[in-house]
């Protein structure tokens, strides 16, 4: 896993992904196609999904709402979020009553990652995208406001809709990870931890069994002082106690290296999420490139045919003190045509630096996924020899014991 | 053994003690025997023996110890005589078959006595009666009563405060059974208090509670003259070798009360380890889910911790019901012993205040007045059964805690032994994947 890690490093330049759709066109537009395309398939305002591998029932999935949450972050930081609740529900049969099989609360990032994780487990399939990650320029308002509930509301439905094409994709809804994001609230990486916590907790309550056991041999050998056939039976047994208590020490220590093992594979999923942080920089980078483009081209549209379309700081200025020249428009308009041109180029280069680094990376996170199994198994291999050592220990211990008691 | 006058001591010779077969023998040794993996020859000639310089008052040796590590052999030698007269025991009683009675004023647990014997005090060969736990708490009391110079065993506690236990329990009943059953045994197994009227009637009468509102006690000579003693007279000191009994008792039963505690607490820290794997567990199985080639894995993992959990709830069962009883037993019985050795020291108390009294009279009177005789013979009877007992007591004890003591460490090894298979069981599992890859 280490060897990995410095690879994701390599990939860390700004370069986006592939658009969502012509960069003439707008986030509103490709949005609006990928719809039209997916009713089309489900009929309009047929929100119900029809054959899947893990239902043999009609479900429905809705994000029904939102709610603000505080927590830390993993830098420990407090922040705030809005957690959306994914509901689930089945119907048995068509207009019957729908029963909720599932519900649970998801934020944004988590949408996010199961985003990214069928766009690297799906390279060839045009996974349906997300709302967007942050307000954009609202034009009322002069900063983005990811709390603002109007934008909310908006990523809500954007995250239904994202789910749905998922459910009603012939491919993309078989998927695990797909089925564990509707019905399972943690995600392996917090299972992994919890697995950590619990077995410090078991070892923890071990340590307790095993020392108490040496208390016997104390008072086994004060007993056996009374004692005339007895005493030598009693004595030796308590030592063999002593033995078994301090034997804990040992077995705690080779936990404790588990336990670092599990840590470690903790890393993989830190690696991954490290890949998805990127690919969504890239992507955001993208979209504003595009935007940027699309706004410039506008602009140069309004100032060649001398329409204004849209609202611009430069046009109300230029409504307020005067109307500017025919060569200072000229000018203006050949600049633009520069950024335009430049402004594809970069495109063009961030659409091929983001395909690279899609198939990098997935190359990156098979190799990832290979090398965490291997390690996992190794630690589990070990974990279990450690246990059948631990077992061997005991009966040797308690065997002793028990033949010093039948000298008794 | 002849006739049931207290004055007909056995003898008690440390060495033909030593050759009397476990009291708890029955099914218990034959358990512990067939249990082990065969035991060495020379583990079972010690334990038999348990002194290699054995002697026997009629010098051979011992029938039935030629093949010992033989179970029905062992039988055989259980079957043993427990005195020196070589006669065959003649006295079987067991305590079985648990049955809940429901009535209007009460709801209560009847135990089947089966008895089987040969002897002339009993009319038939065989009996089987049913009793509840007031009628041994009766005949208990009875006993102390009317064979106050003799140990009288100990009866399980009468009520359970600890927790919320069920009285009317699988559990519960069977460890009470259990301790019941001692109990009987351990009577038939006296020399002196088998032949006891009241325990002859418990064995055998249709209708108990007749006989109890009766309140016919055949007491012996000694009881009633024991019961008579007023006691307030002050012992100027206690014998040596009682007062060695008296010291070894206090220390005994501290002892006890101590490892009482430590096996209390083993169980607790035991269940709490118990309760953090019931939770540890599945989290591999939730892990597993999300897992591709490593779901089976771990999904065996899950179940192996599963199994450990199994056989440490086992375990913890086990030492709840069967060891923790006997000891609390045994700390009974040793309270009970030492109110004994009290009721001795009055004896001797009367006895040295009375000859005391003649001596200051100063009459000049050859012989000692019969009052007086007659309280020496009391102490001396009180001394001599007194002593057997005891011996006889330190030989069952060594037996009953070695018994217990070994069941400990067997519980244990099995415990170790069913988590070893378990996690031996998956290693193919976690191994084998990695090879076909």
């Amino acid at each position: 896993m280490e060897q990995a890690a410095p690879a994701l490093e390599r990939l860390l330049q700004p370069a986006p992904l592939e658009p969502l759709g012509h960069p003439d066109a707008g986030l509103e537009a490709a949005v609006g196609e990928e719809a039209e395309g997916a009713q089309d398939e489900e009929g309009p305002g047929d929100r119900t999904m029809t054959e899947n591998n893990f239902w043999l029932k009609k479900i429905e999935i809705s994000v029904s709402e939102a709610e603000k949450r505080t927590g830390r972050n993993a830098m420990n930081m407090q922040e705030t979020y809005t957690a959306y609740l994914v509901e689930t529900r089945s119907v048995e049969h068509n207009d019957g009553p729908s029963v909720l099989t599932d519900s649970l609360w998801r934020r944004y990032s988590e949408f996010e990652l199961l985003r990214n994780y069928l766009l690297v487990y799906y390279p060839h399939i045009v996974v349906p995208p997300l709302p967007e990650k942050r307000a954009e320029f609202i034009w009322h308002k002069l900063s983005a406001d990811n709390m603002d509930p109007d934008f909310v509301e908006r990523r809500r439905i954007g995250l239904e809709n994202f789910l749905l094409r998922v459910a009603s994709h012939p491919i993309l809804c078989r998927d695990r990870i797909f089925y564990l994001f509707l019905t399972q609230e943690g995600n392996w990486k917090e299972i992994v931890n919890e697995t950590g916590f619990q077995l410090k907790r078991v070892a923890d309550r071990l340590y307790g069994v095993y020392k108490v056991h040496g208390n016997y041999g104390r008072v086994f050998s004060e007993w056996s002082a009374i004692e005339k056939e007895m005493g030598d039976g009693l004595q030796s047994a308590g030592h063999h106690m002593d033995v078994y208590a301090s034997s804990i020490d040992d077995i705690l220590e080779d936990e404790e290296h588990y336990a670092d093992q599990l840590k470690e594979y903790l890393f993989y999923a830190e690696a991954l999420r490290a890949v998805c942080r990127k690919h969504e920089l890239m992507q955001y980078d993208l979209e504003m490139a595009a935007q940027d483009l699309a706004s410039k081209k506008q602009q140069c549209e309004e100032l060649s045919t001398g329409t204004v379309r849209t609202f611009s700081l430069k046009g109300m200025t230029t409504k307020l003190f005067g109307q500017e020249t025919p060569e200072q428009r000229e000018a203006r308009i050949k600049v633009l045509e520069e950024q335009i041109s430049e402004g594809e180029q970069q495109l063009k280069s961030k659409n091929l630096e983001g395909r690279e680094f899609v198939k990098n990376a997935w190359a990156d996170i098979e190799r990832f996924k290979e090398q965490k199994n291997r390690d996992l198994k190794e630690a589990l291999i070990s974990y279990a020899v450690m246990q059948i050592s631990m077992c061997k220990k005991g009966i040797q211990v308690w065997t002793n014991a028990k033949e010093c008691f039948s000298k008794m | 053994m002849s006739g049931g006058l207290p004055k007909a001591l056995p003898s008690t010779g440390p060495h033909s003690l030593r050759d009397m077969p476990h009291p708890l023998a029955g099914s218990s040794s034959e358990e512990a025997v067939g249990g082990d993996s065969t035991p060495s020859p020379d583990l079972l000639m010690a334990r038999s023996f348990g002194d290699k310089d054995l002697i026997l008052p009629n010098g051979g040796t011992p029938a039935g110890t030629s093949s010992p590590a033989s179970s029905s052999s062992l039988l055989n030698r259980l079957q043993l005589d427990d005195d020196i007269d070589g006669e065959t025991r003649d006295l079987f009683v067991t305590v079985d078959d648990p049955k809940k009675h429901v009535c209007t004023m009460e709801t209560y647990i009847t135990y089947r006595i089966t008895t089987k014997s040969t002897r002339v005090e009993f009319d038939l060969p065989e009996y089987s009666v049913r009793r509840r736990y007031q009628d041994f708490d009766w005949l208990r009391n009875k006993l102390e009563e009317s064979q106050p110079t003799h140990l009288i065993p100990p009866l399980p506690e009468k009520f359970v405060v600890k927790g919320v236990v069920d009285r009317f329990s699988e559990e519960f009943v069977e460890t009470r059974r259990k301790a019941l059953d001692k109990f009987l045994k351990r009577i038939t197994d006296h020399p002196v208090l088998s032949f006891n009227e009241h325990f002859n009637v418990f064995l055998t009468a249709k209708d108990l509670n007749a006989y109890k509102k009766q309140g016919m006690a055949l007491l012996t000579r000694v009881g009633e003259s024991v019961k008579h003693v007023a006691g307030g007279y002050k012992l100027r000191s206690r014998p040596l070798e009682f007062a060695a009994i008296g010291e070894y008792l206090d220390t005994f039963a501290l002892k006890l009360g101590t490892i009482d505690r430590i096996a209390q607490r083993i169980i607790k820290e035991e269940i709490e380890y118990l309760v953090e794997l019931r939770e540890y567990g599945p989290v591999y199985s939730t892990w597993s889910a999300l897992e591709g080639e490593l779901a089976e894995p771990l999904e065996g993992v899950s179940a192996c911790i599963g199994n450990c959990s199994t056989a440490l709830e086992e375990l913890t069962d086990d030492m709840t019901e069967d060891f923790l009883p006997v000891l609390r037993e045994y700390i009974l019985y040793s309270d009970s012993m030492k109110s004994v050795l009290k009721k001795r020291d009055q004896v001797q108390a009367e006895y040295e205040a009375k000859l005391e009294a003649v001596a200051l009279r100063k009459e000049d009177r050859p012989k000692v007045p019969a009052d007086v005789e007659k309280c020496q013979d009391r102490m001396e009877c009180f001394n001599a059964d007194l002593k057997a007992d005891m011996e006889r007591w330190q030989n069952n004890k060594r037996q009953d805690f070695r018994q217990l003591l070994m069941g400990m460490a067997d519980k244990n090894i099995q415990y170790y032994e069913k988590c070893l298979m378990a996690w031996e069981s998956i290693i193919p599992l976690l191994q084998e994947k990695q090879e076909a890859k």
